[in-house]
């Protein structure tokens, strides 16, 4: 498989009121085409600040390349969930799904059959006019989702896309997007703290260090994703690699408490 | 269905009785001659007054031209302050020369101008409507900036990653999002539009309503002078309503905006 994203040597300072802070050092990532790979780590760590770097939305010393080009601003062919939505709320769901292929100038037939395949996608047939104000929020998330998807990116990244739902949602919708992912084969980078989460959804996880962050340790998760999610979870694969993970960021996050 | 008409009745009567209750004290006042009538006439006698008023031409051609007044005042800022407004917000240097400016402005009461600019430009319509547009075009330059700067990263980022252009991200981003904003600066200039525009023509003007006022105050025709004022505030009313009806035609999107809330569920 070929390197499709590849972070050498990012950091980022942010300027703070108390000062100059250094949130990321020295990061170092590659990702296979196809992958998806989980970032976790405490709180603070700049894993969302990695991700927004990747993006093209934040600027940062070192090199963000994708496909080989280096990465100078945000692109279509990254596709982008945040936790909070981030959806138009003067738009319908409808509206909000063709934004992408609209401002591309594909023709309106063309868009509204983008968007009217993903409605179906996502569930949400009869909700086409409604307003992101009318919806909950794990239908907002999921229109958040297809907006993503209308523009075909080759690459996703979610930035603890579920952090925000009930834990019911959480499931529903992560059950979701892995069946999404399995029929797309999308190169996903995720930001989460949910450990479970990363070790059902990624092939690879990465747990970061407390503030400045870096990647400290990285776990393969081999599991059969075809299953039901019973199947899945209750795995010893399953139990193992969460395990590892959990304390891997346990560690990390007391490391910080003593700093 | 027939709950909600009586409701809807109801909910008028109660919010007109205040009205009714003053203006049938202020009526038994001057009935009795608990006051001199000739200074604070009776609601009788300037709805007489008012009658006579609107049966000729004086009130109608009077209000025109303070409406026109206003409202032109009023565009012309709506234009401009908002171009202002989004102009401050996106670009720092042109922050740094207009913030000063905007600063000292902003609390000087904009009345206190207009001998200067009868000195300039006499004492007709253009006048009136540059006061007005001076007056009208603070609220919504500050309004404006804040409702673009308020926007939130994630969803300017969502833009971009989507292909958007500046110039989409412009007027699909930060206009709308600055629209309920606007809406309010709107409105608070709605309010001033009405008040400088009558106040220049009490100071000086040969037409509007504040001429009109004033020139029945100079009389003593104190009922038509009530008449006159009672014109220029169902007309400023009139106005504040159209415009909340825009918003709320334009706002339907906003959270603000709520009852059509279906209750939605995962």
């Amino acid at each position: 498989m070929p390197t499709k994203i590849s972070i050498r040597g990012v950091s980022k300072t942010y300027n703070s009121d108390a000062g100059e802070v250094l949130a990321l050092q020295g990061t170092d990532l590659e990702i296979q085409e196809g992958e998806f790979v989980s970032l976790v780590g405490p709180s603070g760590c700049g894993k969302s600040t990695l991700l927004y770097i990747v993006g093209g939305f934040l600027s940062a010393s070192g090199e963000v390349q994708i496909d080989g080009r280096t990465v100078d601003g945000p692109g279509v062919d990254r596709g982008v969930v945040f936790q909070e939505y981030a959806l138009f709320p003067w738009l319908t769901v409808q509206r909000n799904i063709e934004y992408g292929p609209r401002v591309r100038n594909l023709p309106a037939r063309e868009c509204g059959a983008i968007a009217d395949r993903l409605i179906d996608v996502i569930g949400l047939r009869g909700f086409e006019h409604r307003y992101p104000r009318e919806l909950s929020g794990g239908m907002k998330q999921r229109v958040a989702i297809a907006r993503m998807l209308a523009g075909d990116p080759s690459i996703l990244l979610l930035d603890e896309p579920f952090g925000a739902l009930d834990a019911q949602t959480r499931e529903t919708m992560q059950d979701e997007l892995l069946r999404i992912w399995l029929e797309m084969r999308r190169t996903v980078l995720m930001v989460t703290h949910d450990v479970n989460e990363a070790v059902y959804l990624s092939n690879r996880i990465c747990v970061m260090s407390a503030r400045p962050g870096r990647i400290v340790e990285e776990f393969t998760v081999n599991l059969d994703r075809t299953g039901t999610r019973e199947a899945i979870v209750l795995s010893d694969e399953y139990t193992r690699v969460r395990n590892q993970v959990w304390l891997s960021v346990r560690q990390q996050a007391a490391t910080a408490v003593r700093t | 269905m027939a709950q909600s008409i009586v409701k809807v009745i109801i909910n008028a009567i109660i919010r007109l009785l205040p009205i009714a209750i003053v203006l049938g004290i202020w009526q038994s006042v001057a009935s009795l001659h608990w006051v001199d009538t000739a200074f604070l006439p009776a609601p009788v006698g300037i709805g007489r007054a008012l009658g006579d008023l609107l049966s000729g031409h004086e009130i109608r051609d009077n209000l025109g031209v303070t409406l026109f007044r206003a409202l032109a005042g009023l565009a012309l800022a709506a234009v401009s302050g908002v171009w202002f407004g989004v102009g401050m917000a996106r670009s720092w240097i042109f922050n740094a020369i207009a913030s000063p400016l905007v600063g000292a402005t902003y609390s000087l009461p904009k009345t206190a101008i207009v001998p200067l600019l009868i000195l300039w430009f006499g004492i007709g319509s253009t006048m009136g409507i540059l006061a007005v547009y001076l007056t009208c075009l603070l609220p919504i330059i500050v309004q404006t900036y804040h409702g673009v700067r308020a926007t939130p990263a994630v969803v300017i980022w969502s833009a971009q990653s989507m292909g958007a252009s500046a110039r989409q991200i412009l007027w699909q981003i930060f206009m709308p999002h600055a629209l309920p904003d606007i809406f309010t600066g709107l409105r608070i200039a709605l309010g001033f539009a009405f008040v400088v525009a009558i106040s220049a023509e009490m100071i000086a003007s040969t037409a509007g309503i504040g001429r009109l006022i004033f020139m029945y105050g100079e009389n003593g025709s104190y009922d038509y002078m009530f008449a006159a004022v009672a014109s220029i505030v169902i007309a400023a009313f009139l106005a504040d309503r159209a415009l909340l009806a825009l918003s709320a035609r334009c706002l339907r999107w906003h959270p603000s905006h709520a009852g059509t809330n279906l209750g939605a569920t995962a």
